[in-house]
């Protein structure tokens, strides 16, 4: 069968490669075990490893699940450009970006079951023999949109390299609804995250209808960012075509969003601030500290500085012309989104607790490196499948249909 | 929703499906089940626990077969021969709660006699009431003291606030949860199904009073100071990694005795009842005392009231 | 209701309760049973005169001339009432002529088991909670057979307010965990603005 033929090809591809190749594969590898090893030691004594507490109950885990939804969110950028506007340059790098969401969707899954006090009950979720508390739970949601999107975003890349593959074009008629339902999935899948947060009136510093359309900009500003700098790694270790109008589009798109996310972050503290009651304490531990803590304090505005000198590089036109100011502005952009959406959203939702009690968090070395471990592994995922992808793209790897006749 | 009546078919055949697998191991370990293996239990225990429903679609067969599992698996590990029951709830009987914050002078008797009676592990720390200590004038939870330790209390110029699971009867907490773990019973009460419950804590970061608490590690008991008269939805050792909660003592109240935080405040402050009688203490503070809730503005509807005299 | 209760019903009943002026011999008296107020769930009190150290008090006192005259003791007793600010005193609460038994403001016998019915004479409004179980404490159970403790089992009568004492030690944190010292427990500022003005 040519579906075997594919896969078998596929995977070999995934493992062919220079020395160095290797090496990079290798050390990514060994972060994943170095995490699985941590992991386990979670496994044995329980999340009191971790530096979770009933007081600060979400940390550094849910953390990155949150901005790593984003991430996955982002590839619509290059879907909508690349099947809607058909434009040809996108489309050649799309099928890069949904790897990228599937790498970050597998991340934000493993993310959510690295924070699970019981794992080995994850069996309770399927409908049928479990309980699925559906369509109730926020939480439901989102394990049923991430797996949807996983889905969507394997079968519909899969399908086109498939056609590649064996010389034919794919039928645009055939996947294009998969696409136009994938556009909209990307854009639930953040927003339910978002919601996940939002809709707990006991945390007023995630009750607030922003919180939704925050995510979103800030995704598709931190979600481009990567993207720009994969498809600049890519164009200079291989010999695939990446054209520069595509890192343009992102880089404006990238500017527009990130506009709008500090005029989010703006309006939220000018609401907060302005006339300060209790539901501001959260807020007010972000970003100055409350009660003689302030562990986050120099973190967010680390975070903001780097954010909005992101947004002065990429306004200017010039500079955001020269690739080097561009990258730079990619990874403060990365990095800043990171802190904002990760720890700086999901850590003082819980500071003060609903009872006013102040107490910290601070992630424990083992939930640094499963994250570590985490972080390869989407790593790893993405750089197998973009390299079968690109092999597939280039014409490398092909069944011409001559040669199908003799496949079984 | 179809996803119910969906669950319910789906669950009779693996039912099915599980008995009989069961059945085979059962012949299969019958001469093995003495022989403790997997960290003190059976392998067949394990098996059965693994595959255990939630309480709410077990018959009552599978309840009798899981109380009997929790009193091995308490004897293997706390070496304590408990009794789990699994006491219905009381027709025509809604719990509520009623503090008179006037009369709580801060000692915290109720917060350790709950330790006690609910087999809080004592290592994991973990209460269920938290009081506190605010000054007077204010009511302000951020301005409040959780960690009073004075030489005495009361504290002049301080007033206390008892706080713990206010069994909300639109229990966000319920909501929240993705596999149904969590639930109102019949008489109100707010449990946890602490055997089907995956311990992802989203219920924690929904509860508006801070009542739900993890088990980071598992709770250690001393043998001696172990409760053995338990409950399945109550005061049961709980294994690691689920959330648990101030149940209103289930295993007693359903028995007609009091909570043991009732019953350990000596200043009498705590009144508790059947909301459904109106013959009841607690219908009479309803009716005749300036009653409030906290937090009434987020529509939990909490069972749990306030006053002063 | 139990056997125990009725009997004790009706042996407080038998006592006959006269005016006090017309008290003459005792035993044949009938202590004040105040039937409280309508809709009174049914109800028995905590016993209390078997926790009295001195009970029955006629042991002495009937070798004593009775004084009515308002002053301190400097027995045995109690010496400082700090119990209505001056405006009571012994004889308020126990009967000059028979001090086995309590009295009203009224000079109604109250026995030492009923001892509520002194205390609501002056409380009216804490009696009546205290009746329907919205002030005091009730045994063991919410549900059955009513069992109150009486007034005099957490008020001292003689000095009726609640005393501080040390409280149950403060909750942990979860284990593996510490609490950092210095939180800085804001509050309201009218509070500070209110103690400036004071201090000056
Ligand atoms: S107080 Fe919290 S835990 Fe208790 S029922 Fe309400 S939301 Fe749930
Ligand atoms: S921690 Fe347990 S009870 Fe709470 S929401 Fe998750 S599964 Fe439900």
């Amino acid at each position: 069968m040519v579906v075997i033929r594919f896969i078998f090809d596929s995977v070999r591809e995934m493992f062919r490669g220079p020395r160095e190749y290797w090496m990079w594969l290798l050390a990514l590898s060994l972060v994943v075990l170095f995490g699985a090893w941590r992991y386990s030691e979670q496994i044995t004594e329980g999340l009191v490893v971790t530096g979770m507490s009933d007081q600060v109950s979400w940390g550094f885990y849910i953390s990155n699940f949150a901005f790593l939804v984003g991430i996955a969110a982002a590839a619509v950028l290059l879907v909508i450009p690349a099947y809607i506007f058909d434009r040809k340059d996108v489309k050649d790098v799309v099928l890069v970006g949904e790897g990228m969401a599937v790498a970050a969707v597998t991340m934000a899954i493993l993310f959510v079951i690295v924070d699970l006090g019981r794992p080995d009950r994850l069996w309770h979720m399927i409908p049928g023999i479990g309980r699925f508390h559906w369509p109730v739970s926020l939480l439901a949601w989102d394990v049923l949109v991430l797996s949807v999107y996983f889905l969507l975003n394997l079968a519909i890349p899969f399908y086109v390299l498939y056609s590649r593959y064996r010389g034919k074009e794919p039928n645009f008629r055939l996947y294009f609804p998969f696409v136009v339902i994938a556009m909209f999935w990307a854009i639930s899948i953040h927003t339910v995250t978002a919601f996940l947060f939002s809709a707990n009136p006991a945390r007023p510093f995630w009750h607030t209808a922003l919180l939704g359309p925050r995510f979103i900009a800030s995704a598709f500003a931190s979600g481009p960012a990567l993207i720009i700098i994969t498809l600049q790694i890519i164009r200079k270790l291989t010999s695939y075509h990446v054209s520069q109008t595509v890192i343009d589009l992102l880089a404006l798109i990238m500017t527009t969003a990130l506009q709008i996310s500090l005029f989010f972050v703006g309006a939220e503290l000018f609401t907060d601030f302005y006339n300060e009651g209790a539901h501001a304490a959260s807020i007010h531990y972000l970003f100055f500290g409350l009660g003689g803590f302030s562990s986050l304090k120099a973190w967010i505005w680390f975070a903001l500085a780097l954010n909005l000198t992101a947004l002065v590089i990429l306004m200017i036109h010039p500079l955001r012309q020269r690739t080097v100011m561009l990258n730079i502005a990619c990874v403060m952009t990365f990095i800043g989104i990171w802190i904002e959406k990760g720890m700086g959203l999901v850590i003082p939702g819980f500071v003060p607790t609903p009872l006013g009690e102040i107490f910290e968090y601070a992630p424990t070395s083992v939930e640094l490196s499963v994250a570590a471990g985490i972080w390869a592994f989407g790593i790893l995922v993405f750089t197998l499948v973009a390299k079968a992808v690109i092999a597939i793209e280039q014409g490398k790897l092909s069944c011409p249909p001559e040669e199908q006749r003799y496949t079984l | 929703m179809s996803n119910n009546t969906g669950s319910g078919n789906g669950g009779g055949k693996f039912d099915q499906a599980r008995r009989n697998f069961l059945r085979g191991i059962g012949i299969g370990t019958a001469a093995a089940v003495a022989q403790p293996a997997w960290g003190g239990q059976t392998f067949q225990d394990t098996f059965a626990d693994f595959f255990q429903k939630d309480y709410r679609r077990m018959s009552v067969d599978e309840i009798e077969a899981a109380l009997e599992r929790i009193e091995r698996k308490a004897e293997a590990r706390y070496d304590v021969e408990i009794d789990c029951q699994n006491t219905p709830p009381q027709p025509g009987v809604v719990y509520g709660y009623a503090i008179n914050i006037s009369r709580c002078k801060g000692y915290r008797d109720c917060v350790h006699a709950c330790v006690k009676e609910n087999n809080l592990g004592r290592d994991s720390q973990m209460q269920y009431i938290r009081v506190l200590e605010m000054d007077q004038g204010d009511f302000n939870l951020e301005h409040s003291d959780h960690y009073y330790e004075p030489e005495t209390v009361p504290v002049e110029g301080k007033h206390y606030l008892p706080v713990q699971c206010m069994q909300c009867d639109d229990p966000p907490c319920v909501k929240a949860c993705p596999v149904e773990a969590t639930w109102m019973e019949p008489d109100g009460i707010v449990v946890v199904d602490y055997d089907w419950c995956i311990g992802c804590r989203y219920c924690m970061a929904a509860c508006p009073y801070w009542a739900r608490h993890f088990n980071w590690t598992v709770p250690e008991i001393p043998a001696e100071e172990m409760n053995t008269n338990t409950h399945y939805l109550g005061n049961r050792p709980r294994p690691r990694g689920v959330v648990e909660k101030c149940h209103f003592c289930i295993h007693r109240t359903r028995k007609g005795q009091q909570p043991a935080c009732m019953e350990a405040c000596p200043t009498g402050s705590r009144i508790f009842g059947n909301l459904l009688d109106p013959d009841s203490a607690i219908r009479y503070v309803l009716a005749n005392k300036q009653v409030f809730r906290l937090k009434e503005d987020l529509g939990t509807e909490p069972k749990f009231w306030y006053f002063s005299d | 209701m139990n056997s125990v209760f009725l009997q004790c019903v009706v042996g407080v009943i038998c006592l006959i309760l006269l005016p006090a002026q017309a008290q003459e011999t005792p035993d044949s008296q009938q202590p004040l049973r105040f039937e409280g107020y309508p809709g009174v769930p049914e109800f028995e009190v905590v016993p209390r005169k078997d926790e009295l150290f001195f009970y029955p008090c006629g042991q002495c006192h009937e070798a004593m001339e009775p004084n009515p005259e308002i002053r301190t003791l400097n027995t045995m007793h109690d010496a400082e009432i700090e119990h209505g600010r001056g405006r009571i005193w012994c004889l308020s609460c126990h009967n000059l002529e028979n001090r086995n038994y309590l009295n009203t403001l009224l000079k109604e016998l109250v026995d030492f088991d009923e001892a509520h019915l002194v205390c609501g004479g002056c409380h009216a409004n804490r009696h009546e909670d205290w009746y329907f179980g919205a002030h005091g404490k009730r045994v063991a159970n919410w549900q059955g057979e009513r069992t109150l403790y009486n007034c005099t089992h957490c008020h001292n009568p003689h000095s009726p307010a609640i005393k501080a004492r040390a409280p149950k030690p403060a909750p942990p944190v979860r284990a593996g965990l510490k609490l950092e010292p210095g939180i800085k427990h804001e509050r309201s500022a009218v509070w500070d603005a209110q103690e400036e003005h004071e201090e000056q």
